[in-house]
């Protein structure tokens, strides 16, 4: 869903997709110290082998994208463990595509950082554990409705062919963006419970 | 957080590797018909997603939605001509496959109408052809199961990619974590 495959795409959408992305792994590395790190791997580890495990949902299959999830953790830094985890997919399964492996990055890691940006002040200063499960919930679920509205918007840029139909897109994303908003939810819940340290990205 | 999320990782990791997100297009040729289906690999169809054949110059041949089972057909095309068949769930997942023009060779000679009215000579072709298109389609039965069999185990998840994955990012980590206390 969020693996657009080589060949669809046109020219100008994947070296913008290309130039977006490398922004904003530039902006993720710098990011990037020694606590840092070791976050980035576990969430980019965690994104490769959840997107693995799909779910049929009417004509497509659906998988977490976590990227609300990445956000909230780990700041631009989300770019840099989509990109990897992108590449690796790219490379052992052939999902997506290497010549659109930046629109992809991009479409996957704006929207979540978008809403770690949003929402985490909230997420990490409220006390009550139920403003930070829902505003938790929200990341999750809008990084989700982000991401499909992005995947529509380039197909939509590069050729009318393959335009989503806005029906089709809303009745698989949905159910999937409820999803995400629970398991994004309960794992802010259970971290500001357990170690609040790990919501918070540091700058170097 | 990795005493958290390291259960979750391996959850997902062995929940369901024979689930995967990709879109394939198998299609074969059965009798005078082009038949295939989509499916994701490893787990589901897709049901209710448009398709489309065309011929190498773009010329659309056939065009639909696929069944409940993700299912699509449509006549050989006359004169052969390699024929690419589309799906496109209309949400992002688009994939192809291209049949090429040599496979319909005996599959033609199955539809081609009898001459009404031919010379004497022409009856013994005529049984050599419809003999050769039974052997066609007895080989296709045969072979089908196969090729399907083929197609999928080309696109299975593999363990040891998705462990060598998971390794590679941690591998990276470390770097990552050498060169920073390099600089340091």
């Amino acid at each position: 869903m969020a693996h657009i495959p080589d060949g669809l795409l046109s020219a100008p959408v994947l070296i913008g997709g290309g130039l977006l992305a490398a922004g904003g792994v530039a902006l993720g590395l710098r990011w990037l110290d020694e606590r840092m790190i070791p976050r980035t791997a576990l969430l980019a580890a965690a994104f490769f082998a959840g997107s693995l495990v799909a779910v049929p949902v009417g004509p497509s299959s659906v998988h977490l994208l976590l990227a609300g999830l990445m956000g909230v953790m780990l700041g631009p830094a989300t770019f840099l463990a989509v990109l990897v985890a992108l590449l690796l997919q790219t490379l052992l399964f052939g999902f997506g595509g290497l010549t659109t492996l930046g629109v992809n990055t991009v479409n996957i890691a704006l929207p979540g950082v978008l809403c770690g940006m949003a929402l985490g002040p909230v997420i990490r200063s409220t006390p009550r554990a139920s403003l930070r499960f829902a505003a938790g919930a929200a990341a999750g679920a809008l990084a989700v409705l982000g991401t499909g509205g992005m995947v529509a918007l380039v197909l939509w840029l590069s050729s009318s062919d393959f335009a989503p139909a806005a029906r089709v897109v809303i009745a698989t994303y949905l159910p999937l963006a409820l999803v995400e908003a629970f398991v994004t939810g309960a794992v802010v819940s259970f971290l500001a419970r357990v170690q609040p340290e790990a919501l918070r990205p540091v700058t170097s | 957080m990795i005493r958290l999320l390291l259960p979750l990782l391996l959850a997902l990791a062995f929940a369901g590797p024979a689930q995967a997100h990709k879109l394939k297009v198998f299609a074969t040729v059965e009798g005078g018909e082009v038949t295939g289906y989509a499916f994701f690999i490893g787990g589901g169809r897709a049901a209710g997603a448009v398709w489309a054949a065309k011929d190498p110059a773009g010329t659309a041949l056939a065009s639909g939605t696929t069944d409940g089972e993700g299912r699509f057909a449509f006549p050989v095309p006359q004169p052969p001509v390699d024929a690419t068949v589309t799906v496109d769930t209309r949400e992002g997942h688009v994939a192809a496959a291209t049949l090429p023009a040599g496979r319909f060779g005996g599959a033609a000679a199955a539809v081609s109408p009898p001459p009404v009215d031919r010379p004497a000579p022409a009856v013994e072709a005529e049984g050599e052809a419809r003999l050769a298109a039974l052997v066609e389609a007895a080989v296709q039965r045969q072979v089908t199961p196969l090729m399907e069999r083929i197609e999928q185990m080309d696109s299975r998840l593999r363990y040891a990619d998705i462990l060598s994955g998971i390794f590679l990012i941690l591998g990276l980590a470390g770097m990552a974590l050498w060169a920073k206390g390099q600089r340091a």
